[in-house]
C-alpha cells in the first residue's frame, strides 16, 4: 500500500458534512484516473478527525507528511471535500484551489440548493456520480488557473465578468463533454447563480472551435443555430480559421519573443485572464508536459511564498514585504535515468510583477542569470497589448 | 577520590582570592583555607550546575535609566540560580524552606511560627491601596526582598568587627538608643541608618525609621537578629519584613520600579527561573503548546489523559490545543499508513487564528509543538522542533528519559518557558545596546541555522587563542599529571570552543558537538547575555549525550576490544564576555565516572584560568568587532535617491532596468523618459567623484548630503569611463539633472561622511576596494550570511557592524532579508532532501526523471524588493524607493554551503557570481 501510493497518487473525497456519508471519491495516479481507492476505514478517519475538531471549535485545515499532503475544506456547512495528494511538490495552496474548483464544478452541475439542503443523499449521490463521471477526473489531475484545456479566444464583456470558478470551469466543461455539433446544457454558475440554472448553448463552428453562449430559458437551440451561424459567423470564416491556427501556441505566430523563452504564463489580476503557453523556443529543452509542470510548480512557489494571492494582490500599503521580481535556477544535479544529461538542469524561472500584470517565464539554461529580469520586463512590455 | 578532594581545596583558595590580579598564578597549592567555590552550594543532585552571577560593574550599566535607588536585588553581586528552584516551580521557595529548616533545627524559630505561617506579616498595603492619612494608624508592614551574601561579608566582618545586620543587610541599628522599658528581648530593630551601597539602601525601599520585624518570616528582635542572620547558609534572597514608620510615606515607597527594568534584566531573571510578569502576560493569550504523547495506550487502565506524558503550558489558550490531541494522534497513525511517511505537520484554525503543529515521532512517542502561524512560519517551526528534540537528546540522552522522569518536569517547564519566550517574543529577550530590533528579526532565521556564528580574526589573535585552548586541552596541569598521583585523571578533554560576545572565535570541537553545544547555549540565551552584560562568573556543568558516540570500528580487532562506555560532560565557564565550552570524557582514557559526578574544581579552574589568560586578547577582539569587516558593507540609506529623482522614477516603471534600455530599441516616449531618469540616477551616484576625485570626495560632497557612494574607487577616470559606457544616450540630460540634484540635499548622512573624513586615507580607500565583493564602482553589498555546514559555522556581519550602518531603512531591509532568507532556505532544504533521496536510490528509477520536472533541486533563488523610508511625513511626495535583491545560493560541491546576499539593484548581477565564489574564506 505504502509503496504504491508513493508514486504520485491523488485521492479526492466528497462527503456530506453533517452525516459523513461519502458522496463520491475519485483517485488518480501519475495524472491518470485510477480505480484504486482509499479503504473505507481511512475515509472514515480522515473525515472523523475533521469532524472531531469541528465539534471543539478547531478547524483542521491541512496536514503534511514528508512527501504528501491532506487538505480539508467544508463548503456551506454541507459538503466536506478532502484531498490527499502524494504528488511531488504538492503544495497546500494548490490543493486548496483544487477543492474550490471541485466544489464549483459540483455547483455548476447540480446547483447549490441541492448541495446545501441534502434531502435525499442517495439521489444526490447518483446525480453527482453521473455528472462528474468525466469531469472530476479531469480536474483531479490538472491545476486550476494554469492549464485550462480549452482557451477562450474571444469573449463578450459579459463573459469576462463571470466569477472565477465558472470562468475557469465552463471552458473545461465544454472540453470534457463528448463531441457534438450543438449542445443545450443546463448549468448553475457557482459564483453568479448557484441556485437558478442557466443554459449553456454550444455550437461547433469549426472542428476544435466552439461557440459558447450562456442564456436563460429563451431562445431555444433550434432557433439559435441557423440564426447565429448564418448571420454572424459565415462572413467571419477566415478569421475563425486564423483562430484555430493560434492553438496550441497561444500567441500569434511571428510575435517577437526571445528564443530562450521556453514557456510563459501571463496573468492579469484585475481582469482575471491568463495567457499560457509552453510551445516556445524550439524543440530542445524539456518536453511540453515537463515545462508545464515546471511553470506550475514555480507558480505555486511564488504565489505561496512571495507574491500575495491574486485576490489580494493590489491592496495598497504593503510595499516593503512584497517582492517585485524573483527568479529560480534549477540545480544541475539530477541525472537522467541512463546517465543522460537532465533536461531540467540549469533551467531558469523568473517572475515579475508590474501593476496588475504578473509574468512567469521558463527560460533555457543558456540565458545568464543577471539578464533574467531584463528579459522578463521586456517580454512583459511586449505582451502588454495582448492582455 | 580523596586525593582529588584535596586538590580541590588547593585550587579553591587561589580561586577565591582575587583571580583577576594574578592570572599567571593559577596553580600554587596553599594548604590552609576552608573557603569553597562560590558555586559549590548550587550543585544539584545529579551533579548538574547552572551558576550565574553578574559582575559588580554590571549593575550600573544594566539599569541605565532607572534611578540608582531603585536598583533591585539582582544587581547585587552574587546571585545563584540553581535548578532547585525550578524543581519546586517557585522562586526561592526551597531556599526559604531550607533556611527555615535550619532555623527550626537550631530552635530559633518560635513555636507559633507554624500557626502564623499562613497569615505571615505580608504587606497589608496591598489590601488598602487607597488608605488615607486620617485613618487610625495601624501597624503596617512591607516586604522587601534583598540579596545577601555572607561569603562577602565574612571577610569584612572579620576585619572591622561589624555586626551582621550591618554587614549583610546594610542596616545600622544603634542598640543604645533603644528604650529600656521594652526590655532586651522586646527591643525593636529600628533602622537608624543605612550603609551606603548596602543591600538595604540598594533596594530603595528601606527607610530610616522603619522597624525590621521579620527575616524570612522569622520574627526578629535586637536579641536574636545576629543569630538569625548567621544562619544564612550562602548567597541568597532574603525577605525582610518591616513595620512602616510613617504611612504617609507610603506613596513614595510603593511604586517598585518594575517597569524601569530593562528587558535585559528580564532575561536574566528568566534564566534564574523567576516568573517575569510582563513577559508572561503576552504569552497567556497566544495559543502555544508542547506535548509529549504516547501512542501505545494501555487499554486496561483507562485513565483520563493517560496518553499525555508531558505538556506545557496550562494557559487557557493552550488548553484547546490540548483537547484536540486526538486529531494529532489519529493523523499520526493514519497518515503513516496511507502515505508511508511520518506526519510532519498540520495546520488548524483556532479562534480565527492559524496555528501550525509540528510533529516529531520517535519510537512510539510523539512530540508536538504548536505555535501560531503569524509568530512562527511552518518551515521555521519544523526546524525548531528538530532543534528541540536534538537539545533534549543532548541533555538527557533520549526524549523518553527527558520526559518520562517525574523529577524533570520542573526543569522542562523552565526549558519550554524559555523556548516559547524565544519563539513568540524574541524582541523582549534580546535587547542589545542598539535600539534597533535587529536581533528579534534575525534570531528567527539565524537561530535555526545548523551552525555557529563565527568571527574571523587576525591571524596572531587566532593563534594566541588556539594555543591557549590547546594548552587547556592537553590537560597537562602540573599536579594533574597521572604520574604525580599515580592514578587516572577524571576526564579527558575532547575539545573546547571559545565564544566572545556570543561569536565563536575558536573551536576545537567536532562539528556535531559544536552545534549541539551552541544550540544549548542559544537555548539558554547565553549569547545575548554574554554580549550584553559582563558575566561575573558563570559555571555550567552537566552530563551530555553526544550524537554519535564512538562506536566500535568495523575492523576485526574491534570485536575483541570493546570501546569502554564513555560518558560525556559539558563544562561551560563564563567570564566577562567570554564563554568557554569544554567537552569532557569520562571512561576511555580517563577513569570511569561513577554516579553523577558534580563539576570538578580542577577543570573549572583550569578553564577559568584559560579565560584569564586570554584577557589580553579581549582588546584585539573588541577592536575586531569595532572595525569594519571584510567584506565591507553599505547602508541601504546611502542608496536612497533624493526626492526629486523619486518623482521621476515614479513615472517610470520600477521594473525597468538599464539592461532593458541597452538591449532594446526605445519604442515610446514614455520609455524614453524612463531611460533618462534611470541614467540620471546612475550618474548622480557617481557624481561626487567628478570634481574632487579620490577619497576626499565624501568631504566635498558634504553639501550634497545624499551622495550615496560609500566606497568609490579613487580613480575618477575609471568612473568617467564607466559612466560613459553605461549611458551612451543620456549623458547630456543627466548633466542637467545632476545640477538639480546637487541643490537638493534632503537626506544627509552624517555617519557616512564623518567616517570618510575621519579615517579613510587614500590608501585605506584602496584597501576597501580590495575587500569589496560587488563589481562596479560602488559597494552595493548590504548584508550577507554564509553557511558552511561541514564545519557547522556561518559568517555574517556582526551586530556591531550592523549597528554602525544605522539608517532609516537599513534595519527594515535587514529584517526583510532575514525573512526572505527563511523562505529561500526552505526551498533549499527541500532540494537537499531531494538530493538525499536520490543518493539512496541511485539506480535510475522512473521517478528521478519525473522529479526533474519539478523545482526540487533549486540551486539559486533571488527575490527583488523595493523599500522606502518608514514614517514618510511628506504628504505631497511619495517616498523615495530603493530596490534591492536578496539572493540565496546552494552549493553541493565540493562541500554543502549556503550563501545569502543582499545587494542594491544597480549592480550588474554578475557580481553575485563573484560574491559566491569568494565565500569569505570559509572554504579553505
Amino acid at each position: 500500500m505504502a509503496e504504491e501510493s508513493a508514486a504520485g497518487a491523488v485521492h479526492l473525497l466528497c462527503l456530506a458534512a453533517s452525516s459523513g456519508v461519502p458522496l463520491f471519491s475519485r483517485s488518480s495516479r501519475g495524472g491518470a484516473p485510477s480505480r484504486q481507492q482509499l479503504p473505507f476505514s481511512i475515509i472514515g478517519s480522515l473525515n472523523g478527525v475533521h469532524m472531531f475538531g469541528q465539534n471543539l471549535d478547531v478547524t483542521l485545515r491541512s496536514a503534511r507528511t514528508e512527501d504528501s499532503a491532506v487538505v480539508w475544506k467544508t463548503f456551506h456547512d454541507s459538503i466536506t471535500l478532502i484531498v490527499l495528494s502524494s504528488e511531488l511538490g504538492c503544495a497546500e495552496l494548490r490543493l486548496e484551489r483544487l477543492l474550490e474548483l471541485v466544489f464549483g464544478a459540483m455547483v455548476l452541475l447540480v446547483g447549490l440548493e441541492e448541495l446545501t439542503k441534502i434531502r435525499n443523499v442517495e439521489r444526490l449521490k447518483k446525480d453527482l456520480r453521473e455528472a462528474l463521471a468525466g469531469f472530476a477526473e479531469e480536474m483531479g489531475s490538472v491545476f486550476a488557473s494554469l492549464v485550462a484545456g480549452g482557451r477562450v479566444v474571444v469573449g463578450t464583456e459579459g463573459w469576462w465578468r463571470l466569477g472565477a470558478p465558472e470562468a475557469v470551469l465552463l471552458p473545461w466543461l465544454v472540453g470534457t463533454l463528448p463531441f457534438q455539433a450543438a449542445r443545450d446544457y443546463p448549468v448553475y454558475l457557482p459564483h453568479g447563480s448557484p441556485m437558478v440554472p442557466h443554459r449553456l448553448l454550444t455550437l461547433t463552428l469549426l472542428p476544435g472551435l466552439e461557440l459558447c453562449v450562456l442564456c436563460g430559458p429563451q431562445p431555444p437551440l433550434s432557433q439559435v443555430e441557423p440564426q447565429v451561424l448564418e448571420r454572424w459567423w459565415q462572413p467571419l470564416l477566415e478569421p475563425l480559421r486564423a483562430c484555430l491556427a493560434l492553438t496550441p501556441r497561444g500567441i500569434p505566430a511571428g510575435f517577437p519573443l526571445h528564443p530562450d523563452i521556453l514557456g510563459l504564463l501571463l496573468l492579469h489580476l484585475e481582469q482575471r485572464r491568463g495567457l499560457f503557453t509552453v510551445d516556445l523556443g524550439g524543440e530542445e529543452g524539456p518536453s511540453p508536459s515537463a515545462r508545464r509542470r515546471l511553470l506550475r510548480s514555480f507558480y505555486v512557489l511564488v504565489t505561496a511564498t512571495h507574491f500575495p494571492p491574486e485576490e489580494k494582490a493590489e491592496e495598497p500599503g504593503c510595499p516593503t514585504g512584497v517582492p517585485r521580481a524573483c527568479y529560480v535556477v534549477c540545480g544541475a544535479a539530477a541525472e537522467g535515468p541512463q546517465g543522460r544529461q537532465d533536461p531540467g538542469a540549469g533551467l531558469r524561472l523568473v517572475a515579475v510583477q508590474a501593476g496588475p500584470r504578473r509574468l512567469l517565464l521558463l527560460v533555457s539554461a543558456r540565458s545568464p542569470t543577471y539578464a533574467l529580469r531584463g528579459l522578463a520586463t521586456r517580454t512583459l512590455h511586449a505582451l502588454t497589448p495582448l492582455l | 577520590m580523596a586525593c582529588f578532594l584535596r586538590f580541590k581545596k588547593h585550587i579553591m583558595c587561589i580561586n577565591s582570592l582575587d583571580p583577576h590580579k594574578q592570572p599567571g598564578l593559577w596553580l600554587r597549592s596553599s594548604d590552609s583555607s576552608d573557603l569553597e567555590a562560590e558555586w559549590s552550594d548550587s550543585v544539584q543532585k545529579y551533579g548538574e550546575l547552572f551558576y550565574l552571577e553578574l559582575s559588580d560593574s554590571e549593575e550600573e550599566s544594566l539599569l541605565p535609566e532607572a534611578p540608582a535607588v531603585n536598583h533591585v536585588r539582582f544587581s547585587e553581586n552574587k546571585i545563584i540560580f540553581d535548578e532547585d528552584y525550578l524543581r519546586e516551580g517557585r522562586k526561592y521557595e526551597p531556599r526559604l524552606k531550607k533556611f527555615s529548616k535550619i532555623l527550626k533545627s537550631r530552635r530559633l524559630l518560635p513555636k507559633r511560627y507554624n500557626k502564623k505561617n499562613s497569615s505571615a506579616p505580608v504587606s497589608i498595603l496591598k489590601h488598602q491601596p487607597t488608605q488615607k492619612m486620617g485613618i487610625i494608624l495601624q501597624q503596617q508592614y512591607k516586604d522587601v526582598s534583598v540579596f545577601v551574601n555572607p561569603k562577602n561579608a565574612t571577610v569584612i566582618k572579620a576585619k572591622e568587627h561589624l555586626k551582621l545586620l550591618e554587614v549583610l543587610l546594610g542596616i545600622i541599628h544603634q542598640s543604645k538608643w533603644r528604650r529600656k522599658a521594652e526590655g532586651a528581648n522586646r527591643a525593636k530593630l529600628v533602622v537608624h541608618g543605612l550603609l551606603p551601597g548596602g543591600p538595604a539602601m540598594k533596594s530603595g525601599q528601606v527607610l530610616i525609621g522603619d522597624t525590621l520585624a521579620a527575616v524570612n518570616d522569622v520574627d526578629v528582635t535586637s536579641e536574636n537578629i545576629e543569630r538569625v542572620l548567621s544562619c544564612i547558609p550562602g548567597p541568597m534572597q532574603v525577605k525582610l519584613t518591616f513595620e512602616i514608620a510613617n504611612s504617609g510615606q507610603k506613596e513614595t515607597i510603593q511604586p517598585k520600579q518594575k517597569k524601569a527594568q530593562t528587558t535585559g534584566s528580564d532575561l536574566v531573571r528568566l534564566l534564574w527561573g523567576e516568573e517575569v510578569q510582563n513577559l508572561q502576560q503576552n504569552l497567556q493569550s497566544t495559543p502555544h503548546i508542547i506535548m509529549y504523547l504516547t501512542l501505545q495506550l494501555d487499554s486496561e487502565t483507562s485513565k483520563e489523559e493517560q496518553e499525555i506524558l508531558y505538556h506545557y503550558p496550562t494557559s487557557e489558550a493552550s488548553q484547546k490545543l490540548k483537547s484536540v490531541r486526538g486529531i494529532f494522534l489519529t493523523l499520526c497513525d493514519m497518515l503513516e499508513n496511507v502515505a508511508g511517511t511520518h506526519v510532519t505537520s498540520s495546520s488548524l484554525s483556532l479562534n480565527e487564528k492559524l496555528v501550525h503543529v509540528a510533529y516529531w515521532k520517535e519510537d512510539d512517542k510523539l512530540l508536538l509543538i504548536g505555535l501560531p502561524a503569524e509568530e512562527v512560519p511552518l518551515p521555521q517551526l519544523r526546524n525548531m522542533i528538530e532543534d528541540v528534540a536534538q537539545i533534549l537528546k543532548f541533555m538527557y540522552g533520549s526524549l523518553n528519559s527527558a520526559f518520562c522522569e517525574v523529577e524533570n518536569t520542573a526543569r522542562l517547564d523552565h526549558f519550554f518557558n524559555l523556548f516559547f519566550q524565544r519563539a513568540i517574543q524574541p524582541e523582549k529577550l534580546y535587547s542589545r545596546t542598539s535600539p534597533q530590533p535587529y536581533d528579534a528579526s534575525s534570531s528567527l532565521f539565524v537561530d535555526t541555522l545548523p551552525g555557529v556564528q563565527w568571527l574571523t580574526l587576525p591571524q596572531e589573535t587566532q593563534m594566541e587563542i588556539d594555543m591557549a585552548l590547546s594548552d587547556l586541552e592537553a590537560a597537562d596541569f602540573a599536579e594533574l599529571s597521572e604520574d604525580y598521583y599515580d592514578m587516572r585523571r577524571l576526564y579527558t578533554i575532547l575539545g573546547c570552543s571559545l565564544f566572545y560576545k556570543g561569536y565563536l572565535v575558536c573551536s576545537h570541537l567536532p562539528k556535531d558537538d559544536l552545534i549541539d553545544i551552541a544550540m544549548y547555549c542559544r537555548h539558554y540565551c547565553l549569547p545575548p547575555l554574554v554580549s550584553e552584560q559582563r558575566i561575573g562568573h558563570l559555571v555550567i556543568w552537566r552530563e551530555v549525550f553526544r550524537r554519535h558516540p564512538l562506536r566500535p570500528t568495523s575492523e576485526p580487532d574491534a570485536q575483541v576490544f570493546r570501546e569502554p562506555e564513555g560518558r560525556y560532560f559539558l563544562l561551560i565557564v563564563g567570564l566577562k564576555h567570554f564563554l568557554l565550552c569544554v567537552l569532557l570524557e569520562a571512561g576511555g582514557c580517563a577513569s570511569k565516572a561513577i554516579g553523577h559526578p558534580g563539576p570538578d574544581c580542577i577543570y573549572v579552574d583550569q578553564a577559568k584560568a584559560t579565560l584569564l589568560q586570554l584577557e589580553g586578547v579581549e582588546a584585539s577582539l573588541d577592536e575586531r568587532l569595532a572595525s569594519p569587516s571584510n567584506p565591507c558593507l553599505s547602508s541601504a540609506d546611502w542608496f536612497l535617491p533624493s526626492s526629486r529623482d523619486k518623482l521621476e522614477s515614479l513615472t517610470s516603471s520600477p521594473l525597468l532596468t538599464k539592461l532593458q534600455h541597452t538591449s532594446r530599441a526605445i519604442t515610446s516616449p514614455s520609455s524614453r523618459r524612463r531611460l533618462f531618469s534611470d541614467y540620471s540616477l546612475k550618474t548622480r551616484k557617481l557624481s561626487p567623484s567628478r570634481g574632487s576625485g579620490g577619497s576626499d570626495n565624501g568631504v566635498e560632497g558634504a553639501g550634497e548630503g545624499s551622495g550615496p557612494s560609500p566606497h568609490t574607487t579613487p580613480d575618477p577616470l575609471r568612473k568617467q569611463g564607466a559612466k560613459e559606457a553605461q549611458s551612451p544616450g543620456g549623458a547630456q540630460a543627466s548633466g542637467a539633472l545632476l545640477k538639480a540634484t546637487k541643490k537638493k540635499a534632503t537626506l544627509p548622512n552624517p555617519f557616512h561622511l564623518g567616517r570618510l573624513k575621519k579615517d579613510l586615507s587614500e590608501k585605506e580607500m584602496e584597501l576597501f576596494d580590495a575587500m569589496k565583493l560587488t563589481s562596479g564602482t560602488e559597494n552595493t553589498l548590504f548584508h550577507y550570511v554564509a553557511l558552511e555546514t561541514v564545519q557547522g559555522i556561518f559568517v555574517t556581519p556582526t551586530h556591531e557592524e550592523v549597528a554602525q550602518l544605522h539608517g532609516s531603512i537599513h534595519p527594515q531591509l535587514i529584517r526583510n532579508f532575514h525573512r526572505c532568507c527563511l523562505s529561500i532556505r526552505t526551498i533549499f532544504q527541500q532540494s537537499l532532501k531531494c538530493e538525499k533521496k536520490k543518493a539512496l536510490n541511485v539506480e535510475g528509477n522512473p521517478r528521478s526523471a519525473h522529479a526533474a520536472s519539478f523545482l526540487s533541486p533549486v540551486k539559486e533563488h533571488g527575490v527583488l524588493f523595493e523599500c522606502s523610508p518608514e514614517n514618510w511625513t511628506d504628504q505631497k511626495k511619495p517616498p523615495p524607493v530603493m530596490a534591492y535583491w536578496v539572493v540565496g545560493r546552494l552549493f553541493l560541491e565540493p562541500k554543502p554551503q549556503e550563501l545569502y546576499v543582499c545587494f542594491h539593484d544597480s549592480v550588474t548581477e554578475i557580481a553575485i557570481e563573484l560574491a559566491f565564489k569568494l565565500s569569505f574564506g570559509l572554504a579553505t
